[in-house]
Formats: C-alpha cells, sequence, structure tokens
C-alpha cells in the first residue's frame, strides 16, 4: 500500500490524483494546493464554475472521497514556497513513497525536487507545453538527475522559435507562453503523468529516471507526426549545481554549526579588502 | 527553497556561491572585488567593474529564491538611456527559453560570478555603444 504525496490540483494535477485515487494500491494521498476555484477554471477542470470560491484542495478532497470512500485524503491548502512551511513539508515527504508534482510554476517545481532529493523519495513531473501540442512528463529516482539537470538538458537541446524581447514590457510574459493548452491535451498529458506515476508502484517495471515528450499536434519543426511518444533519458549533469557532488565532507552536519560557518563567511565577503 | 532560511539555500551559499565570489576576490585590487551584505532575505553584492576606460559601480541583488529566481543587477553609476537597459538601471540579462548560454539563466550550472561577468560584457557593449550607437551584440538585439 503507497502513500502519495501530490503538489498541485489544477486542471491537469487532479486528472492525475483521480486516475492514482482508482489505484487500490493507493492507500493515502496527501494534496497540497493553496488556490481557491474561480470561475474560469471551470473550462478545463473537473467542476462546475458553481463551485468557485472554493479551496481547490477542498474540492478535491470531496471528489475523491464520493470515488473511494477508503482513500484517505490529506489535504494541505500550503504554498509550498513558503518558507514557514518546509519543515512541516519535509515531515510529510518523508512518510510518502513517492511524490506527484503538478504545478506551472518553475520555482515550485524547483522546491519540490528538492524537497524529494532530500528525503531520497521518487516522484513524477507533467508539464504541457504552451498551445497544448505535447507536454513532457519526467520520473525522478534518487541519485538520478534533479529538476536543475533535466531543465538545464531540455534548454540547451530542444529547438524552438525564439521570441522577440518586448522592451516596453520586458517581464511580460511572451504571447506565444500565453496559449492556453485545451482540455483534451491536459488530460492527455496528465494520463501519461499518471501512468509514468504508477510505474513507480510496479516492483517489475523499470524505476530508472525518464523523459517523455508527448507529441499531440503536427508542428513544423517540432514535432512532424502527432501523436508521438518519444522516451529518453536525461543524464545527470556531473557538474549540477544543485543535485552535483556536493563537498558534503566540508559542511557542517548541524544546524547550528551551518549558521555559524555561513555567518563567518558572509562576514569575510562583508569586507574583503 | 529560502537562500538564507533553509538548508539547502545555506549550503548553496557555503559550498558553490561564496567559495566562487572568493575565487573571483583572489585575483583582484581590493577596489574591484565583491562585496556582500545581507539585503531582506537575500544576499546583495556591491562591486565595481572596468570593463574597458570607465569604472562603474554596481549592486546583484540575490533574492531569497535564488538561484531558481535569477540575479537582478543594477548600474549604480549614472548611464545614459541605451539598449537594454530597464527602469532604474536595471541590467536586462535573461531571457526565459533563451538558446544562447550566455542570455539564459541556468540555475544547475551558474553561480552569482556568471551574473557578474555578464554584467561585465553588457558594459563592454555599453561602451562600444556609447561610441558606435549600435549594439556589438547582434543575439542581444
Amino acid at each position: 500500500m503507497a502513500h502519495v504525496i501530490q503538489v498541485g490540483a489544477g486542471s491537469g494535477g487532479m486528472v492525475v490524483l483521480d486516475l492514482l485515487a482508482h489505484d487500490p494500491r493507493i492507500h493515502k494521498l496527501t494534496l497540497i494546493e493553496p488556490d481557491v476555484f474561480k470561475p474560469h477554471n471551470a473550462e478545463r477542470h473537473y467542476f462546475p464554475a458553481t463551485c468557485a470560491g472554493r479551496l481547490k484542495v477542498q474540492l478535491a478532497a470531496q471528489w475523491l472521497h464520493e470515488r473511494r470512500a477508503d482513500l484517505l485524503v490529506e489535504t494541505l491548502p500550503w504554498d509550498i514556497l513558503d518558507p514557514q512551511i518546509q519543515a512541516d513539508l519535509a515531515e510529510r515527504v518523508a512518510e510518502a513513497d513517492l511524490g506527484v508534482c503538478a504545478v506551472d510554476n518553475e520555482a515550485a517545481k524547483f522546491c519540490f525536487d528538492s524537497l524529494m532529493r532530500r528525503q531520497r523519495k521518487p516522484w513524477t513531473l507533467g508539464e504541457v507545453l504552451s498551445g497544448g501540442i505535447g507536454g513532457f512528463v519526467h520520473r525522478f529516482v534518487p541519485d538520478g538527475p534533479c529538476y536543475g539537470c533535466v531543465a538545464s538538458y531540455l534548454q540547451r537541446s530542444v529547438e524552438a522559435e525564439k521570441p522577440r524581447t518586448d522592451y516596453a514590457d520586458p517581464a511580460g510574459a511572451q504571447a506565444a507562453l500565453r496559449i492556453p493548452a485545451n482540455k483534451a491535451a491536459i488530460f492527455a498529458i496528465a494520463s501519461w503523468h499518471a501512468l509514468l506515476t504508477l510505474q513507480l508502484l510496479d516492483p517489475s517495471a523499470d524505476r530508472c529516471s525518464t523523459t517523455l515528450l508527448v507529441g499531440l499536434q503536427k508542428v513544423d519543426g517540432i514535432f512532424d507526426e502527432a501523436p508521438r511518444v518519444h522516451r529518453f533519458c536525461v543524464p545527470r549533469l556531473e557538474t549540477c549545481l544543485l543535485c552535483g557532488p556536493p563537498s558534503q565532507s566540508e559542511m557542517p552536519a548541524r544546524a547550528d554549526d551551518l549558521d555559524r560557518a555561513l555567518h563567518e563567511a558572509l562576514s569575510r565577503l562583508e569586507h574583503p579588502g | 527553497m529560502g537562500l538564507l532560511d533553509s538548508q539547502e539555500g545555506k549550503k548553496r551559499l557555503l559550498t558553490v556561491e561564496l567559495p566562487a565570489i572568493e575565487k573571483y576576490n583572489a585575483t583582484r585590487e581590493p577596489a574591484y572585488r565583491i562585496r556582500v551584505v545581507r539585503y531582506a532575505d537575500g544576499l546583495l553584492l556591491r562591486y565595481r567593474l572596468r570593463p574597458a576606460h570607465n569604472d562603474y559601480d554596481l549592486e546583484t541583488r540575490l533574492y531569497s529564491n535564488y538561484p531558481v529566481t535569477p540575479p537582478e543587477t543594477v548600474v549604480l553609476t549614472p548611464l545614459e538611456p541605451c539598449p537594454h537597459l530597464l527602469s532604474g538601471q536595471t541590467l536586462c540579462l535573461w531571457r526565459t527559453g533563451s538558446l544562447s548560454a550566455t542570455s539564459r539563466w541556468d540555475p544547475a550550472k551558474h553561480t552569482c560570478v556568471f551574473a557578474v561577468q555578464a554584467a561585465w560584457r553588457w558594459l563592454a557593449c555599453y561602451e562600444v555603444w556609447y561610441v558606435t550607437r549600435q549594439w556589438p551584440l547582434p543575439e542581444a538585439r
């Protein structure tokens, strides 16, 4: 029996959650999602606009309870980037067997990666590409590449049209990134995400880190044919500054010693002359 | 992962960022070394660069969720309005999804010293632009 911890209950996350909850091998789900359901969410979500104003975790818990009354569901309306809850989050991750990341916020993905790596728990991540042309599903395992390795690799190797920077609004989102995916594309990628996650429960299945690139639409120069699934393994970046070989021998083990060492290093660099 | 309030952030500083700054400082005159000060829940790097004939004072801010969020660099020395300069004299250095290794922030590969070097490269371009009114790096246009 497995305990899954999932972050994100948006339109894709809810599909993953539902598919996992239907698997009898899973007995407990911990769901982290701070957002409130808004009327515009109804277009791509399981819930109607009349649910607007309620927490997504509450709606998800009710959905799961109606389908599997025996499933233990823990709902945490938390923002995983909140520094105040990091210790509690780490405890929850330690109790879980595997993790699911269904958020589209880069900072949250890095944060979840860090949490899962520290507790040496496998986890999966689903990402729908702009416009719903396809998506990525990644499976991470202890000692495999981290999210930083994968992100670094993909930025280097995935060819994409270079958007022109709008210097009048340089921090604004690129128009191309705002093209929403349709519900079918979100559900398709979420289904692959659930499948890759469920494989982690199968002792005979391949448990290495892997990435699926799922092409859902034919796009010149990106996906020559669709639908099509490409599977590849992103290598661990030997010099990754996030998961690479840390100089642990030089690192103080105790928190107090770590703080003292940091204070000394910062004091040294405050007046380097 | 807070830079100064999480174990992960502190370890990143102690094993990656601060040693990189010390290495950078080791080969420079005192006036051109990086000073590090605490800034809200992040860090501020204060330093001077001389890409050609002029000195420029700069600040690079490492916010709480650095290195996921790229560092932000501001030139304190007054500059003439020019391309790739944002409000508050913030340098336009990073672009999400860019294929150019020098204009894409990569937390798995870059340290804050890379941001300092990027600022040096930006200022070198500025000095050329100041004379020619042409930004010398085509991919940045």
